[in-house]
């Protein structure tokens, strides 16, 4: 009954080990909510901080419109479920389900009503006289859940709650506990280690990994747009086979060449059109994820599709209905080590195979994931961050895509030509050029347009839903790249401007009025001192640094403010600048300063030169400790 | 195949009979200092320490009568009564407390000071005898009562290692769930923790009983020269130290006496020992 919202959330241990980092969600009321991943990826943590039980390092956290960061377990409206049940071995099943009933000291009948009301939806009446270790795993674990669902929490919290319980028990109460979260309408968080769990009961999934969120979405989009290799591997069995290979595009195909085998397979660029165009150089080795579903080895299938590879039977697995093939792409390869060049196949086809025969195995690259080797990061995003495409720049006009614009005073450059890299941010909707749009889709919140300008495809993001066939676009130069012959011709602003800064306490004398009479008295201040000068901080913003690096920490440790060019101005005081130049990108106008050794952008309307003061503005600005890359505030 | 199984079962056999034969020597050796203590108890006729016989000639209850009229050993019983059960509640409680704290709170300095603990612990309280003595006179409370209480009582805390580790027993999760449930830490202690923890309670409250019941060294230090304060373990030792008293019949006396104390801590363990199970823990947790 509550949302929940956790933002910038970290813990970091005595010893420094970093649990959970930067830990960003807004969880809406009635979600069940999975957090998932292997363990040690910090996952539980959260929920222990969610719940009271541990100290949260840095960040604030929401239960409802309060922040709840310093409130005591009892105090936050919620509920748990523990993995090992603990249950109150002393107490019968009754009074562990009504030990928090009478705790708050609701009257005698209220709570009888209530007991018996949680263990008629559970199913344990007949037992509410027995103590825990009579009753058996399962039985323990819907006291528990009563124990929770009795006191009619904002959030209920479960921490592995079937993981003690065996396969056929576990798939009972995974349908139960889904029931019951449907009858009780209320927020449930729960942790698992098990992607079919995660899978099956979450509305949103949280994959977690060595303290980082690795991607947060449905459970039908972690399945089709994984965000990296981690995610994809890990949800899914059996698991996405990896190969490594490199994607070369020519004219309108691409020919993905598999590395430790002579395999190779040419297909349309259309499939591949969101791939950042940086690795469709033939160079750069990614990670070609498919599916054991997505591939096929029957033989209509094989003869209709272009991307054909042999594979080389090891062994296989049947299932009864399918039965996983084993193999390997690489003639010479085993199939039984998990390598670049096994491969899993789910065949439905009843083929009866041999090991060492060799078939040909269709793949589906509709259905392909390309992951970065270095990185791990999907290639293939659902939302393309850039589109990359061939210009011209001739007597000040942007020549691209058979439009043309003029450049603007800031981005000026001589004749070339080059690349140009438009983020699909900087495609702004209501300019001057027409394009046609093919489709408009809503991913996480923004929409993604796929527009059409000179005939070739061209993406944008909004956040609001385009209906209008023919829409008017723009470009917002102020993030565009072009390069020629591998320089950098224009490059983006930064989006953020950073100035070193340290929290201080200042000690003043001021005139106070105490009782109608002015008095002299000592004022203690808190704020930041960014190059000579001083800020105070609200009450609300000291909070978080002390808490976030205590009261010793707090005056020694090195900042990083940040604050965006919108939400900085010059003014009489503030931090002492030098100003260099205005930048005109057309429709704005931004002061380029030198703030020490950083170069800092202000918008602005005005010109000015020399030395200035800018002033950020406190509602906008952010706070990082520098060393631990945490962000306060 | 058939032999085989027949020598196992065989050496079985042996192995016990030979286990508890030593098991019934080793009792007969404890027990026959505690059995001659009851049968002189009843000696008829006035001889003293030397008599070379043990059954008495004379069957009789005089030395019990004698032992509440004659001397001051009600008094003796009354003073030492009254401080192990004070130390006992005081002790218990002190131990509990410290115990929960160490195995459940962390703060700084938690590890050092359980060492230090363990560390003095292990310094036999006698060391610092004089120098408590001469505090205890400072303030005053030599010959009394309260005095012996208070060197009793003080360094209780240092008793915690067991108590502890029955603690650490205790699932976490349990003090979190209640946590959770709206309990404060010390409704977690009282309403969870206490009920689970009855087999260390009583072995708390046995060690803190015992204890000061038989002190002699202390109490021989703290009420010297005050046969009113005297504790048992003190007065009955003062008899033995005049050989007068001894020659005077004083022996059968003593033996009386002996039974007389031994009675309390006999009792206290049968009537405490049915909540020495094992196993209460049981169903809290996945086990």
């Amino acid at each position: 009954m509550a949302d929940v919202s956790l933002t910038h959330i970290y813990k970091v241990y005595p010893n420094g080990t970093k649990a959970v980092n930067d830990f960003n969600m807004q969880i809406r009321d009635k979600e069940f909510i999975v957090f998932v991943g292997p363990s040690g990826c910090g996952k539980s943590t959260t929920l222990r901080m969610i719940a009271g039980l541990e100290d949260i390092s840095a960040g604030e956290l929401k239960i409802g419109d309060l922040i709840v960061n310093d409130m005591e377990p009892k105090d936050r409206d919620i509920a748990m479920v523990f993995q090992n049940y603990a249950l109150y071995p002393h107490m019968t099943v009754y009074e562990n389900i009504a030990f928090g009933l009478r705790l708050r000291k609701l009257p005698k009948d209220e709570i009888h009503r209530k007991v018996c009301e949680a263990a008629e939806i559970l199913g344990i009446t007949e037992y509410l006289n027995k103590k825990p270790k009579e009753m058996s795993g399962g039985q323990r674990q819907r006291v528990a859940l009563g124990r929770a669902i009795v006191r009619e929490p904002k959030v209920m919290l479960l921490d592995e709650p079937l993981s003690n319980l065996d396969a056929k028990l576990r798939t009972q109460m995974r349908a139960e506990i889904g029931k019951l979260h449907a009858r009780l309408k209320t927020t449930f968080i729960y942790v698992t280690h098990d992607q079919v769990e995660a899978m099956t009961m979450g509305t949103r999934i949280v994959v977690m990994k060595d303290g980082f969120v690795q991607q947060i979405d449905t459970p039908k989009n972690l399945y089709n747009y994984p965000g990296n290799k981690f995610v994809a591997g890990f949800i899914g069995t059996p698991q996405m086979n990896f190969f490594e290979g490199t994607l070369l595009k020519k004219g309108d195909n691409v020919l993905i060449k598999f590395e430790y085998t002579d395999a190779q397979i040419t297909v349309p660029y259309s499939l591949l059109y969101k791939a950042k165009p940086s690795y469709l150089d033939g160079q750069k080795v990614v990670y070609i994820g498919l599916r054991p579903e997505d591939i096929s080895l029957a033989p209509e299938d094989v003869k209709n599709n272009k991307a054909v590879v042999k594979v080389v039977v090891s062994h296989k697995e049947d299932l009864g209905s399918e039965t996983l093939v084993y193999g390997d792409i690489n003639p010479d390869g085993d199939g039984y080590v998990e390598s670049s060049t096994r491969i899993i196949i789910k065949d439905n086809s009843g083929r009866d195979l041999q090991a060492g025969d060799v078939v040909e195995a269709a793949l589906n690259i509709e259905r392909v994931h390309l992951f970065d080797k270095e990185t791990e990061e999907s290639v293939l995003p659902r939302v393309p961050e850039y589109n990359y495409l061939d210009c011209e720049v001739k007597k000040g006009k942007l020549k691209f895509l058979g439009a043309e614009v003029e450049l603007p005073e800031a981005v000026q450059t001589d004749d070339l030509k080059g690349e140009l890299l438009l983020p699909t941010n900087a495609v702004t909707l209501g300019g001057n050029l027409q394009a046609e749009l093919v489709s408009c889709e809503e991913i996480n919140g923004v929409y993604l347009l796929s527009l059409t300008l000179g005939g070739k495809r061209l993406y944008a993001v909004s956040h609001e839903a385009v209906e209008k066939k023919s829409v008017g676009i723009g470009i917002d130069f102020k993030k565009i790249t072009v390069t020629a012959d591998g320089e950098t011709k224009i490059s983006p602003m930064p989006e953020l401007n950073c100035f070193d800064c340290k929290f201080v306490k200042q000690k003043t004398r001021e005139e106070v009025e105490v009782k109608g009479k002015l008095k002299k008295k000592k004022v203690v201040r808190f704020g930041f001192a960014a190059h000579d000068a001083f800020f105070e901080a609200s009450d609300e913003m000291s909070q978080k640094i002390f808490a976030a690096l205590g009261i010793k920490g707090a005056h020694t440790t090195a900042l990083r403010m940040e604050c965006d060019a919108y939400h900085l101005a010059v003014s009489e005081n503030g931090i002492a600048a030098e100003a260099l130049e205005t930048l005109d990108y057309g429709t704005e106008k931004f002061l380029k300063c030198k703030v020490g050794e950083n170069t800092v952008y202000v918008k602005t309307d005005t010109d000015y030169s020399g030395n200035i003061c800018l002033l950020p503005d406190f509602e906008h600005i952010g706070i990082v400790e520098i060393e631990r890359e945490i962000k306060i505030i | 195949m058939k032999t085989k199984y027949r020598s196992k079962k065989g050496a079985e056999r042996a192995s016990l009979v030979a286990i508890y034969a030593v098991l019934i020597i080793i009792s007969i050796i404890w027990l026959i200092p505690f059995l001659l203590l009851i049968i002189l108890s009843f000696r008829g006729e006035t001889v003293g320490m030397s008599a070379d016989y043990i059954f008495p000639k004379q069957w009789s209850f005089n030395n019990y009568v004698k032992l509440f009229t004659e001397t001051q050993f009600l008094r003796w019983y009354g003073n030492t009564l009254l401080v192990s059960v004070v130390v006992t509640i005081v002790q218990t409680i002190i131990i509990l407390a410290t115990s929960y704290a160490l195995s459940r709170l962390r703060f700084k300095l938690r590890k050092p000071l359980m060492n230090l603990m363990l560390v003095l612990g292990m310094f036999p309280g006698f060391l610092s005898m004089t120098a408590v003595y001469f505090v205890l006179k400072e303030i005053n409370l030599t010959q009394n009562l309260f005095g012996l209480i208070l060197v009793y009582t003080a360094s209780s805390a240092m008793q915690y290692y067991i108590c502890k580790g029955f603690f650490d027993t205790i699932p976490k999760s349990l003090d979190e769930a209640a946590r959770i449930d709206g309990a404060s830490r010390h409704t977690v202690f009282f309403k969870v923790i206490l009920p689970l923890a009855k087999p260390i309670i009583i072995y708390t409250v046995l060690q803190a009983f015992i204890a000061p019941w038989g002190e002699y060294m202390f109490s021989s230090f703290v009420m010297l020269g005050d046969p009113d304060h005297f504790t048992v373990a003190v007065g009955m030792k003062s008899w033995l130290d005049s050989s007068q008293l001894m020659a005077e019949g004083y022996f059968s006396i003593f033996c009386a006496a002996a039974v007389i104390v031994s009675i309390p801590i006999t009792a206290l363990f049968i009537w405490l020992q049915r909540y020495y199970v094992e196993g209460i823990t049981g169903g809290s947790v996945k086990g």
